[in-house]
Parts: C-alpha cells; sequence; structure tokens
C-alpha cells in the first residue's frame, strides 16, 4: 500500500516540477512593455562633475495624451526641437532648446471616454535616492513610482507627498547642473501649491535639507521660498481660496522676454489661458497657460537685473 | 482518497503561478492605480483642478531679497520667523557664458 502511495506521488512531483519550470519560463520570456534599456535619455545639460545641488529642480517631464500636437505647441512656444526616441510601447520624445536637453515628453494614450489630465512632472535633485525614500515615506509621502535607474542619466523615483503632490526625486549619476541664470525658453522657476504650506514645506525640507523662507504677501495667504546654495530653488504656496477644485501640485514655470504676447501665442497655437498675464512680487509678468490637451505650464519674464546678485 | 485527481490541483497552481508571474511583468502600482511606462513615469493628474483666485496679489514667484528666514521646524509655531535675519535669496545673477 506504502509503495503503491509513493509511486503515485512521484509522477506528480514530476508535474509539479514542470509546471513551475514552465510558469517561470513563459513569465520570463514575456515582453515587459516599452523596456528601459530601449530608450536612453541624454544626461542633464550643464553639469558640473562632481557638484551636488540638492532640491534643484532639475528635469522636466510632460505626460500627454497628444504628443505630436504637444510637440508643435512647445516648438512654436519657446523654439524648442525634439528628439524622438523609440522603444517598445513608449514614445518619448526629447525637448531641446539649441543642443541642450530642457525636458522630456512622453505619450501616454487613455481610453476613449476617459479623462484624464496631462501634466508636468518636476524632477528635483537628491543625493541619496534611498534616503530620499525612506524619508519621505517616514512622514506620509506615498510612492508612485519605486526607484528605477536610467543609463546615463542616474536613479529617479515618483512620490506624492503629503497632500496629494506629485514629484519626483533625481540622483544624477554624474553631478547636477550648475547654477546658471535660465535663458529664455529654459525652465526658471517651480512653485508648489498646497493646502497648508508651512506643514507641507516641513516635509520637502527634511527631505531636501531647504532653507526657508516666508515672503510678504497682499493676498494675506502663506507664500514661503525653499533655498539651497544660497539660492532660492521653489515657491510654497497656498493654494487660493477660490480655486476650483482644490488639488495640490507643483507648477512650472518657462523664461519668457514678453510674458504678455507668449500668452496670446499659447491661444493662437492651440492652448489657453489659465492665469491671465499680471506683475508678479519681482516685477516681472507672469501667466499660466495650458498647452492643447490641457497641461498647465508657467510663463515668467525675469530681466537680468531681477537676479540676486543685483537685488543685494 | 483518490490521488488521480491531484493532477488537476497542480494544474491549478502552475495555472495560478503563471499568472501571478505574468502580472509582475506585466504591470507596477501608480498614482491612483495607473500603471507606469516602464522606467519612465506616465502619471496623469486628477483631471480638471483650476487656476481661479489668482487675483488680488496672488504671486509665486521668486522674490528680489525680501522675506525672512524662518526657523528649522516650520510645522511648529511661527516663533522662528526672523531666524537669521536675512532675506530670502534669488535666482543665480550669472547667466551661462559669461563666467562665474
Amino acid at each position: 500500500m506504502k509503495n503503491e502511495g509513493s509511486a503515485s506521488v512521484q509522477p506528480l512531483r514530476r508535474a509539479a516540477i514542470a509546471w513551475v519550470a514552465a510558469a517561470i519560463g513563459i513569465a520570463a520570456a514575456m515582453p515587459v512593455p516599452a523596456q528601459a534599456a530601449a530608450i536612453e535619455v541624454p544626461p542633464l545639460a550643464d553639469i558640473a562633475p562632481g557638484e551636488r545641488h540638492s532640491g534643484k529642480v532639475v528635469w522636466y517631464e510632460l505626460v500627454t495624451t497628444d504628443l505630436a500636437g504637444a510637440k508643435r505647441f512647445y516648438a512654436g512656444m519657446f523654439g524648442w526641437s525634439f528628439r524622438d526616441l523609440h522603444g517598445g510601447d513608449l514614445d518619448y520624445s526629447v525637448a531641446l532648446l539649441g543642443d541642450r536637453p530642457v525636458a522630456g515628453l512622453i505619450q501616454r494614450s487613455v481610453m476613449a471616454g476617459e479623462r484624464r489630465q496631462p501634466a508636468w512632472l518636476t524632477f528635483i535633485a537628491v543625493n541619496d535616492l534611498e534616503a530620499a525614500r525612506r524619508s519621505a515615506l517616514a512622514q506620509g509621502a506615498r510612492i508612485l513610482m519605486e526607484p528605477r535607474s536610467l543609463p546615463r542619466r542616474g536613479r529617479q523615483a515618483v512620490f506624492a507627498d503629503p497632500e496629494g503632490a506629485v514629484f519626483a526625486v533625481l540622483a544624477s549619476d554624474a553631478g547636477d547642473p550648475a547654477d546658471f541664470l535660465p535663458a529664455p525658453g529654459e525652465w526658471i522657476w517651480s512653485a508648489l501649491l498646497v493646502r497648508e504650506p508651512v506643514k507641507d514645506a516641513g516635509f520637502y525640507q527634511s527631505l531636501f535639507g531647504y532653507e526657508l523662507y516666508t515672503l510678504p504677501s497682499k493676498d494675506g495667504l502663506d507664500h514661503l521660498i525653499f533655498a539651497t546654495d544660497d539660492l532660492a530653488r521653489a515657491s510654497v504656496n497656498a493654494l487660493p481660496r477660490t480655486a476650483p477644485p482644490d488639488h495640490p501640485h507643483w507648477l512650472s514655470f518657462v523664461r519668457v522676454v514678453d510674458a504678455r504676447a507668449m500668452a496670446a501665442r499659447a491661444v493662437t497655437l492651440g492652448g489657453h489661458t489659465l492665469v491671465a498675464p499680471h506683475l508678479d512680487r519681482h516685477g516681472g509678468w507672469t501667466a499660466v497657460v495650458a498647452d492643447p490637451a490641457g497641461a498647465p505650464v508657467g510663463l515668467m519674464e525675469w530681466s537680468e537685473s531681477d537676479s540676486e546678485e543685483d537685488a543685494q | 482518497m483518490n490521488t488521480r485527481a491531484r493532477p488537476w490541483g497542480w494544474t491549478a497552481f502552475g495555472l495560478g503561478l503563471l499568472m501571478l508571474l505574468s502580472s509582475c511583468a506585466l504591470t507596477w502600482g501608480g498614482y491612483d492605480g495607473e500603471v507606469g511606462i516602464s522606467a519612465f513615469p506616465a502619471f496623469y493628474e486628477p483631471y480638471g483642478y483650476g487656476y481661479g483666485g489668482w487675483g488680488g496679489g496672488y504671486a509665486v514667484g521668486p522674490g528680489r531679497g525680501g522675506g525672512r528666514r524662518v526657523g528649522p521646524n516650520p510645522g511648529g509655531p511661527r516663533a522662528g520667523a526672523g531666524f537669521g535675519g536675512r532675506g530670502a535669496p534669488s535666482l543665480p545673477g550669472r547667466s551661462r557664458g559669461r563666467g562665474r
């Protein structure tokens, strides 16, 4: 009886081993869509070898439903050209100003009838991605994309801060970009809009080691500045009381020579105005427009005399 | 007990394992359950947030030396206001190609 039982178990074991081996083999052979190795994004521009600027916003990526439309819009607005990269199901385009990479654009389709909000994702430099991950999660952030390595670029991850604002961190392999005043057509500023700026600022301060400054405001709301290396890196602002609906998020600005003219141009290129041109606290005109797919992007004038060395 | 019926159990186990491994290879978690694209983040924001209420002096840009540094614990009481006694930094003054 015993021998008969053992004899019947042996084929079962062999069948189990065969199944497990087949499952692992088939799963390993299945193609992962858009493999990272298939696309090699360029290193960050203006890298200063060995220089680290934790807390500096160093890269921007647009997720859009209409990559071709976005390229037409941003080329018309800022004079960007594009280098397309294809890998698997992924359509990625590197935006260039001259020969300098300034942004990445990703096509992501949605189901018919599905409404999604295209947006620019802000990448902030960190020295130690794993330490940043631990710190972020310990303070109530959610991780949206676990750390991943990109050849020639570094390691990056995506989080939602405790209020839900989405941002990315990037530990660049070669170092961080040197601090120059951005030229027209380059990103110049990033603003975080949240419900409780003082509280949320503490989260970012512990993550990036920011110094924090309050700014005088005419609207009675909290406006703060993140600074590292004795330079302003971004602002933290209370969402306007009448903002409908209330959604914490990052918003980045491209330097322009004439924000009023560029806001008008955005409309002719199929976009629309979200915030009409107005004078910002530095004395330059600022506006927020949406590209044809609806992604918000800021426009900001900045004269050479607005910069720190002249202001002091 | 009829051990002849067990191959079906192993079949179910194998199929389940195959599905599990396949799902690991094809998806990973993302914003509100979205699926990212490989190593590239591809998250859409919640649809339809607005930009009303920016009038009345609402400004988000950098300053020009104004403002005050606050203490190392911004989440706490505002007792730290004025820490260091200096104005907020601004943007870099040097342009690319103008040297340091």
